[in-house]
């Protein structure tokens, strides 16, 4: 399939779409949401940008003045390049300013951190060797031989064979005319000899890399000869049936009867189903698949590998084991090859799983000078303070809002999410856009961010979250649940249902963001630092495909520092499975970050409990801390 | 031996809010420094105290109490002057019949019995709901329209519903009650919502909630004693009065109803004395207006005031 590519300016995001496709879909797909009341059709003149470079062709001219078409003024909507084309879109046409785009691993910000996979070395990995067939004279014995070549050909010493696989050795060695590729997975120190097989008419073997999130699960299918994305996967957990946070888990692990087999299954079959559909749709066969690395908070990795996950929830919440050692795929009950090993990301604490630090060797900021704050928004709100000479990690209870449950009209991520939102004053009118441009079905994280924020500025909530009484807009209504706002009436949306959020859900949402921000500052209290001192702001999560920050600052879920030191790293768990999977190195180096990072324990004294109740209101308590949404008010 | 006396420079201080009007006005607030260090900063108004009237016939309380009351207690206004007599600073008429349970005034009932009790007094009313979010939400207002121009204290106001009692305030002149549970961000929070309605920060006094002694009182000491030194550093939304509703705290305990036994001795003077230790510790945390029952409380109260407003020897 041919495509084209534009380039968005002042953002410097370019994409690439199919032929036929217009600029406001590549703008969509480049996370700049442009504005777009009439769906497209040319008729509100609202997504105007102008053309820099390139040649369009247009499927209407739509309601824009002559005098503003001569100086390259277009409308998205209604243009489809020829080529490759560069437009710049004002901040005026846009539904909301400065976003942080995510597509995939190659994100532009990470692409410099990802060194490690220069020398790929994955975690499974064949190597060819040719060995000299035995004479009498050169009477060595075949496994010697073959361990030998390995030393000599790719500097591999500590290996180690089974029974089974040396077994068949000396047969496989001589029908391949001594040209055998060597499997070899990494095990703790040394490299397991897992198969030896003739050299010629190999298939391709692939590794999974699994982000275990307490409320959804994704899962990554990486050829292991390229390092290429074969796939990717997502869905919501199957342990949500036994509660929506890690708590509700662990105690229905622990009390209810066979629990703990009930949730490591739950788990299991969510990641069996994400894996089945992936390789089913590119007709792989599960052999194929030689290694797994998971990553995932503290609990879902107990659960997963069916440890007792008793004393995560009890004082002085220690668990089971930080650095949990391979286990065999067989041994887990995982649909991949049986031999194929686990990995999980090494955690630091109860409450800062793998997941974290997998996060940090993403961002780079363990290796950097910079004081770096990197915040992954779950169901938990981790958070990790720190640069190349110290790092200090914290956890706060978020709930699932942000990844779209535990809301009535929350959902994932997916198309049909409603992922940035405008409301105008008085709540008469809502603009929003949805992920693929479909029908509206639910608001996903970056949507509910959006929402809050502009609920407040619209007046239609005061700053402790509440719905203003006397409003005349239709949209603020009683529901069945007290007070609702329609975000999207039924006719607008795609399953034929108005799409609201109550004052409960609103709550919901500001003891979210109030925990995120209670956590930052707490974390940073620790260290007698403000807010200003912080150079650099990562931020991962299951929002969606971007997060606003200035909406976020607006509501005060992120510290007030300049849009520029944020950046979205998306699901940064995901990508430091991914990148462990790839790369020996960078596996080494997620556990050494493991025992760099000190854990801050919030629940000892009253600072956090402060802190919450204090950003319990929109965007805080002490407006000094944000300055930036001050103005103009 | 000299002795140098540390003083603390405040950058800052407290509002000073004005309530009733003509001669019996009332100020309190406007301190800079922490209560009754006349030595570092200025106590321009001495805390005041208020004794406590309802518009329905107190049920349940003991002899020593309702009979200093006699003869007035079905009547508010005659009610209201006996306090005045006893020497009030203030009177607080607590509209408790408005109660869904306790007779459902209306609105225009509650409203009436308030601008009687104004006309009766020269001193300035503080009118309390019945407590109920919804229902305090549409008297307050009614109060506040019979009352314009009075200058009185309405509340008291929640985050639930302080958007009606607010506006009904700034539509009256008069100044409301922010009350928040104990929580000094909830305080600040609420201060901070209605002032975006536009009422004077002049016009606002905090309601912390209180404990009674020995049913919570250092919660609300730390409390006060936070918003003080908020306010004496700059924390404009921390720098209103407090008012500490005393009455309804002391004389609910186990220790003012409980009759004379031999190991606690006379309730009475038990009575009394823990309304008066509840009041006096909560003013030194910070407090400006107590709101007391007992006319004996009062006296001991003011007694006490006028001798912390002495100014220090050194």
């Amino acid at each position: 399939m041919s495509e084209n590519k534009v380039l968005f300016l002042p953002d410097d995001v370019k994409v690439k779409i199919p032929v036929g496709q217009t600029i406001l879909q590549a703008a969509s797909k480049a996370g700049i949401v442009l504005r777009g009341a009439c769906g497209g059709g040319g008729a509100c003149g609202r997504c105007r940008v102008q053309l820099k470079k390139g040649r369009l062709s247009f499927a209407g001219t739509g309601k824009l003045p002559p005098e503003e078409s001569e100086k390259g003024w277009i409308l998205a909507c209604q243009a489809v390049p020829k080529g490759e084309v560069t437009v710049f879109a004002p901040e005026s046409s846009r539904l909301s300013e400065h976003r942080v785009l995510l597509e995939g691993r190659q994100a532009g910000v990470l692409a410099a951190t990802a060194e490690g996979v220069a020398e790929p070395a994955p975690l499974f990995r064949r190597q060819v060797v040719k060995l000299v067939a035995p004479t009498l004279a050169d009477n060595t014995d075949d496994y010697g031989r073959l361990v030998w070549a390995l030393e000599h050909e790719y500097g591999i010493r500590n290996v180690r064979i089974s029974r089974q696989v040396l077994a068949e050795l000396p047969g496989t060695l001589r029908e391949s005319d001594w040209h055998v590729a060597v499997e070899l997975a990494v095990v703790d120190d040394c490299l397991e000899i897992q198969g030896v097989r003739p050299a010629a008419g190999q298939v391709s073997v692939f590794g999974l890399a699994v982000d275990i999130g307490t409320t959804t699960v994704a899962v990554e299918l990486v050829d292991l000869d390229t390092g290429e994305v074969a796939g990717t996967a997502g869905a919501y957990n199957r342990q949500a049936a036994y509660g929506d946070d890690v708590i509700a888990r662990i105690i229905n692990a622990v009390e209810m009867p066979g629990g703990r087999v009930k949730l490591q299954e739950a788990v299991r079959e969510t990641i069996n189903g994400l894996v089945t559909e992936l390789l089913e749709t590119r007709s792989l066969d599960r052999t194929q698949v030689r290694a797994v690395v998971c990553a995932g908070n503290t609990t879902m990795v107990h659960l997963f590998l069916g440890l007792d996950p008793t004393y995560i929830r009890l004082e002085p919440y220690v668990p089971s084991v930080n650095m949990p050692p391979p286990v065999k795929a067989a041994e887990l009950g995982l649909e991949v090859n049986p031999e194929a090993w686990v990995y999980c990301l090494p955690g630091v604490a109860s409450y800062v799983g793998g997941d974290i630090t997998g996060g940090v060797r993403v961002t780079g900021m363990a290796g950097e000078k910079a004081l770096t704050l990197f915040l992954d928004i779950g169901t938990n709100g981790e958070m990790v303070l720190g640069n190349r000479e110290w790092l200090m990690a914290c956890a706060c209870s978020a709930g699932p809002a942000f990844e779209g449950s535990g809301i009535a009209c929350g959902m994932r991520a997916i198309p049909g999410a409603i992922e940035a939102i405008r409301v105008v004053d008085g709540g008469f009118e809502v603009l929003y856009n949805t992920i693929d441009n479909r029908k509206p079905t639910g608001i996903c994280g970056s949507g509910f961010i959006d929402l809050l924020s502009s609920l407040f500025e619209a007046g239609v909530i005061d700053r402790s979250g509440r719905f203003v009484p006397g409003l005349e807009t239709p949209r603020v209504r009683g529901g069945e649940e007290g007070r609702e706002f329609v975000v999207a009436w039924a006719g607008e949306t795609g399953h034929g249902a108005d799409i609201t959020v109550t004052q409960a859900d609103l709550q919901n949402l500001l003891r979210a963001k109030a925990a995120v921000f209670a956590g930052v500052r707490t974390l940073l209290a620790s260290l007698g630092l403000e807010i200003g001192a912080v150079e650099r702001v990562f931020i991962a999560g299951g929002f969606g495909r971007f997060i606003n920050a200035r909406d976020a600052i607006t509501i005060g879920m992120l510290p007030d520092v300049p849009l520029q030191r944020y950046k979205y790293v998306g699901n940064s768990a995901l990508k430091a499975a991914g990148l462990g999977l790839l790369s020996q190195k960078v596996w080494e180096e997620i556990k050494e970050i493991a025992r760099r990072i000190t854990n801050v324990e919030l629940s000892v004294g009253n600072k956090f409990m402060e802190e919450f109740v204090s950003a319990l209101f929109l965007p805080h308590t002490d407006i000094k801390l944000f300055p930036s949404t001050q103005k103009g008010t | 031996m000299a002795v140098t006396i540390a003083k603390e420079r405040w950058s800052s201080k407290c509002l000073e809010v004005a309530l009733g009007s003509g001669p019996k006005q009332i100020k309190v607030g406007g301190e800079t420094t922490l209560p009754f260090l006349h030595f570092e900063g200025e106590t321009p108004n001495a805390p005041v105290v208020a004794l406590e009237i309802f518009d329905a016939q107190p049920q349940e309380w003991p002899d020593f109490l309702s009979s200093v009351y006699e003869g007035v207690l079905g009547d508010p206004a005659a009610w209201a002057k006996k306090c005045v007599e006893y020497g009030a600073d203030l009177v607080a008429l607590h509209l408790s019949r408005t109660h869904p349970d306790q007779g459902d005034a209306s609105p225009e009932d509650a409203a009436a019995v308030a601008a009687d009790v104004a006309a009766a007094i020269d001193v300035p009313l503080i009118v309390l709901g019945c407590g109920v979010d919804e229902k305090d939400a549409a008297v307050l207002p009614e109060v506040a329209n019979a009352l314009a121009g009075k200058n009185c204290l309405l509340g008291c106001a929640s985050q639930e519903n302080y958007k009606s009692i607010v506006a009904g305030c700034i539509a009256g002149g008069h100044a409301v009650i922010a009350s928040s549970p104990l929580d000094i961000n909830l305080a600040k929070q609420l201060n901070i919502l209605i002032t975006e309605m536009n009422l004077e920060t002049d016009r606002i006094i905090i309601d912390p909630s209180i404990g009674g002694l020995g049913y919570g009182l250092e919660y609300a000491y730390s409390i006060i004693e936070r918003m003080r030194t908020g306010a004496l550093m700059g924390d404009k939304m921390l720098a209103m009065p407090v008012v500490l509703l005393v009455g309804q705290e002391a004389w609910k305990t186990k220790e003012a109803k409980t009759p004379d036994t031999p190991d606690w001795g006379e309730q009475r003077k038990r009575a009394i004395l823990w309304e008066v230790a509840t009041a006096t510790s909560l003013i030194h945390a910070g407090g400006h207006i107590a709101v007391v029952r007992h006319p004996e409380s009062l006296k001991h109260i003011k007694e006490h005031i006028a001798k912390m407003m002495k100014p220090q020897a050194y």
